[in-house]
């Protein structure tokens, strides 16, 4: 068998490298792999506390592709070779079942021990969760992230309007707002619509806010349900109403971020990130006019919105496990959640950091933003999550640009979904 | 059609040959010089409102950009060596030697070019382990040199096949062995020819993406391509950055193909791709 | 080689330099290191391919095991409109941009091919859009096609028409692809083309004046035959590349509005490197080498059709 002798192979010759290296150095050295994005920089100045504590480890950073994608494509060719050049390994969110049914992420359940329970209990329940795949931890919480209502609260003030509530308020307070302003580059409501990861958040949280979900208890696809079309639905009418964009099925997540900041939305389905470019940023139109509130709902349903953030994964494939674990706890806890919430306004995965005194001075939004987290949910947990995505996101896409229409998109969704949630 | 045209003719001629040529590169380099606000006004700017070279600055302190010059550099010099070489020789093996197999010997060199490097990029990454060249310029520079490879046989076969035997064996007569006539006439009349698979090949490493990506992706050896997509990140793609490094990244080629753009011309014309 | 033998007749005297070796032995040394670095960087890894190809070898289902499957990959192939989908977009891809960039190669060959003064801002007009890195052109044309900030919608806004979303529309945004594919592709093609026009004799276009030749007449009766060899190699390294086109798509619209833009080559990246299915991937990776090889045996068969007639 062919994946058996290369692995054969490949183990002998990484034992041999390992073997090599290991006898010139006494110490530990860690290797961390980590994206551009999730600010190498501060974790640099995290571990450098740790190895003045623990002066038999070296740890070093490992800067990945720019995207989640490009560093998971990277990932999966290094780990598909079961290369132990990596010890600690960053994870978006949507990977641990995947990592977890590869068998690349090492169980930390052993390495945890009794502790676990008390352990896991400490962090906002949808990061518990999101790690935990099959009752084993795959990965422990780094950062969190979810996505919020972002809204223009000067454009809200003149016309009198609160934060809308409900998806109809929105659109009704949007177009008003257009409709005043007399603006034609004004864009109601911006979401991810290119065919990108965030285009398949923009198709669940209208799901959810309805009280449905792709999958059911049982795990099977559940996309049969009224809840399912709602997104179509919703967002037919905000085309219809003039409040989309007319361009968003090209919208990728950043250009959100540069419309609104350029002051040309009124409200934008955005991750965290945003808020502190608005804010600090030198060519920020709209400093100070920015609010952040919980997605809308449907009048009959719950409001909630996507998860995201990144976790530490120690891989199977690591030579120095247990200093991995050790370093792993460390980065994921409360005092380096508060350290990144300063440094880098990384959103915490504690209750109790959003509310420390120093946090909050360095981010006053985030005392808005805890709730919202609490009640992020996560993407639908599959091992085949990447295809999960590819499909949900080209079908949306296809919607949005008008060349599939709600039946179409749904009924491919649904014959292609099938197979991955049999 | 060779005949005296009126100036403005050819002058016209020539607009539409370098406009066609220059706008993108024209595009970035405008870009370079505007702030992100700008790129988003209504209508667009064509020229920047207030030129800045902030973006250039920001391009070298935000990463190591000299770095992946150097690295680019290195990578795709060696490879052109190295592919130059080893085409060379098989080239002249196969048009001067009596070699068995010639034709599925040639074949296979160029069957190499039909296969979807992208599919390789697993089974390759496990070979490069193998050899323990992962992170270093020889994890691309094998596999450049391959890609190469095909063309650069191709040019240098036809230009073989043009020098005349005597002199070989003129030279031969004159005490130099097989291999010193190879060196001594061969190569050196065959100077157009080498050159111009010289520059293939080293565009075609100097412009590889992929690869790059996946087998070099420490800092110390990373190449420009992939180095410039590291100034986008999760989310944001700041094009006047981006454009800055890319600017960057150009020039080098630019400056290389542009002294050496007489003999890239004539090369392919006496190659003649025959 | 019978001029070889001939001229070694000719010298029976050459005497043999200490340590010089027999042909045969020459030309194998001479050949080891490409023939080495075949086998290293191409044979071994299409041989893992064409393994992995008939095995069922999902990287997020290893409890599936690796199960030898025979051809049901292959057959997957057939049963998969994403791959009928992706072929078709392919082979439209092959069909507008090869010959399109032959078009417009040709033309700006002639245009360059002018007497020009000064030479260097033509060839490094033909020279640039060859060296700019294929990832790079993809992005810079899709910001180009831009519905908002795009400056073709400029343009078209300035000239007093409806802006279209190019990239939304799967007619428009194959257009955008397929010019962006013809820039960045026909300029390669106008430099072998310009190579070769220098070649062909003057002699034979004042020969056709004085016979009162037109400008057109002399075009087909004289350039295009004169080409045809340059014409036929480049076409094919031409179509081979566009067989594999990737990048362009994959930075402009990443296959979008849907799969409507997406490629064979970028189906066969995602299901390997993001959904992990190496089986099938590496399936894929082959029916598409059969393609290339396909036809690139039709164009052979052609030429050496022609050169001997």
């Amino acid at each position: 068998m062919s994946i058996t002798r290369r692995t054969a192979l490949a183990v002998a010759a990484a034992a041999a490298i390992v073997a090599g290296s290991a006898s010139a150095q006494a110490q530990t050295t860690l290797k961390i792999f980590t994206g551009g994005q999730q600010r190498p920089d501060v974790m640099r100045q995290i571990l450098d506390v740790y190895m003045q504590r623990n002066p038999g480890i070296r740890a070093e950073v490992e800067v990945g592709g720019a995207t989640s994608e490009q560093q998971q494509q990277y990932l999966n060719t290094v780990l598909a070779s079961r290369d132990s050049a990596l010890d600690i390994i960053l994870i978006d969110v949507i990977r641990p079942a995947q990592w977890a049914a590869a068998q690349w992420a090492e169980p930390l359940d052993p390495y945890l021990g009794a502790e676990k329970d008390a352990m896991m209990a400490r962090y906002l329940p949808a990061y518990r969760e999101a790690n935990v795949v099959g009752g084993r931890v795959i990965a422990l919480p780094y950062f969190a992230d979810s996505q919020f209502l972002y809204y223009r609260k000067d454009l809200l003030q003149k016309y009198g309007f609160q934060p809308p509530r409900t998806w109809d308020e929105l659109i009704t307070q949007a177009q008003r707002i257009k409709q005043g302003e007399g603006n034609a580059n004004l864009q109601g409501f911006s979401t991810a619509g290119a065919p990108i990861e965030g285009t398949v958040c923009t198709y669940l949280v209208p799901v959810w806010g309805s009280g449905g979900n792709l999958t059911n208890a049982q795990g099977r696809l559940a996309l049969d349900g009224a809840a399912a079309k709602r997104p179509f639905e919703l967002f037919a009418r905000m085309k219809d109403t003039g409040v989309l964009p007319n361009n968003i099925a090209e919208i990728v997540t950043d250009r959100i971020r540069l419309d609104f900041q350029a002051g040309n939305v009124i409200f934008a389905q955005q991750w965290g990130y945003a808020w502190n470019r608005f804010q600090a940023d030198a060519d920020s139109q709209v400093k100070d006019k920015v609010g952040v509130v919980p997605l809308p709902s449907f009048a009959d349903g719950q409001p909630s919105t996507c998860i995201g953030g990144w976790q530490l994964a120690v891989s199977a494939f690591s030579r120095n496990k247990q200093a991995a674990v050790n370093l792993v706890r460390f980065l994921s806890s409360p005092e380096v959640s508060k350290m990144q919430a300063i440094l880098a306004s990384h959103l915490p995965v504690f209750p109790d950091v959003y509310t420390d005194a120093d946090v909050l001075k360095a981010n006053p939004w985030f005392a808005e933003a805890q709730p919202v987290v609490r009640a992020a949910r996560t993407r639908p947990v599959s091992p085949r999550y990447t295809e999960v995505s590819d499909i949900i996101r080209s079908n949306m896409n296809a919607f949005l640009a008008g060349t599939r229409n709600a039946d179409q998109a749904l009924a491919d969704m649904t014959t292609r979904l099938t197979p991955i949630f049999r | 059609m060779f005949g005296l045209k009126p100036r403005w003719v050819v002058l016209l001629a020539g607009t539409i040959v370098v406009v066609n040529g220059f706008f993108p590169m024209l595009w970035i380099l405008l870009t370079s010089l505007k702030t992100e606000t700008e790129l988003l006004s209504q209508p667009i700017t064509y020229l920047p409102d207030r030129p800045t070279l902030a973006n250039y600055h920001k391009a070298f302190a935000d990463q190591p950009l000299h770095l992946f010059l150097f690295n680019s550099f290195m990578v795709s010099t060696l490879s052109t060596l190295l592919c130059v070489t080893v085409s060379a020789f098989a080239a002249y093996a196969l048009v001067r030697l009596k070699v068995p197999f010639r034709n599925l010997i040639l074949s296979s060199i160029l069957v190499v070019a039909m296969f979807p490097l992208i599919s390789l990029i697993v089974p390759l990454f496990q070979t490069m382990r193998l050899l323990g060249i992962l992170n270093t310029w020889w994890a691309l520079v094998l596999p450049y040199t391959v890609l190469s490879m095909p063309v650069c046989t191709l040019v240098l076969a036809s230009f073989f096949q043009d020098i005349p035997h005597d002199l070989e064996s003129a030279a031969m007569i004159d005490g130099c062995s097989r291999f010193g006539a190879l060196w001594r006439i061969v190569v050196p009349l065959s100077a157009p020819g080498v050159f111009t698979a010289a520059i293939l090949a080293f565009v075609n490493a100097w412009d590889e993406f992929l690869l790059a990506l996946t087998f070099a992706n420490r800092v110390e050896v990373r190449t420009l391509p992939v180095g410039i997509t590291l100034y986008q990140s999760e989310f944001a793609f700041p094009w006047p950055l981006i454009s800055a490094a890319l600017i960057v990244a150009l020039i080098p080629i630019t400056v290389l193909i542009a002294v050496f753009q007489e003999r890239v011309v004539s090369g392919l014309t006496a190659g003649g791709l025959k | 080689m019978s001029s070889d033998t001939l001229t070694r007749k000719d010298v029976p005297t050459a005497p043999r330099v200490r340590g010089d070796i027999s042909e045969r032995t020459l030309a194998l040394l001479l050949l080891a290191p490409a023939i080495l670095l075949l086998l290293l960087v191409v044979v071994y890894p299409v041989v893992q391919l064409l393994i992995s190809s008939v095995h069922f070898i999902h990287l997020a289902q290893p409890w599936m095991g690796t199960p030898f499957v025979g051809l049901d990959n292959y057959v997957r192939a057939f049963e998969d409109p994403r791959f009928w989908n992706a072929t078709t977009n392919t082979l439209m891809y092959i069909v507008v941009t090869v010959p399109g960039a032959l078009v417009v190669g040709m033309g700006l060959a002639l245009l360059a091919n002018q007497p020009f003064r000064v030479k260097w801002p033509t060839r490094l007009g033909l020279l640039l859009p060859w060296a700019l890195p294929l990832v790079f052109a993809g992005l810079i044309f899709r910001w180009f096609f831009d519905s908002r900030q795009g400056v073709v919608n400029d343009v078209i806004r300035r000239l007093g028409f409806e802006a279209p979303q190019w990239l939304s529309s799967p007619d428009l945004a194959f257009v955008a692809i397929c010019i962006a594919i013809v820039w960045k592709t026909s300029s390669f093609m106008a430099l072998v083309l310009l190579a070769g026009m220098q070649t062909i004799p003057r002699s034979l276009y004042e020969a056709a004046e004085v016979d009162g030749a037109t400008t057109w007449q002399q075009f087909w009766r004289i350039t295009v035959p004169m080409l045809r060899p340059a014409i036929v190699v480049a076409l094919i390294f031409r179509t081979i590349t566009a067989i594999q086109t990737f990048d362009i798509p994959y930075a402009m619209t990443g296959g979008g509005p849907g799969d409507a833009t997406e490629t064979l080559a970028m189906y066969i990246h995602k299901t390997t490197l993001d959904f992990l299915d190496f089986g099938y991937g590496s399936a894929l990776a082959a029916i598409m080498f059969l393609i290339s090889m396909a036809v690139t045996a039709v164009y052979l068969r052609h030429t050496r059709r022609e050169s001997e007639s």
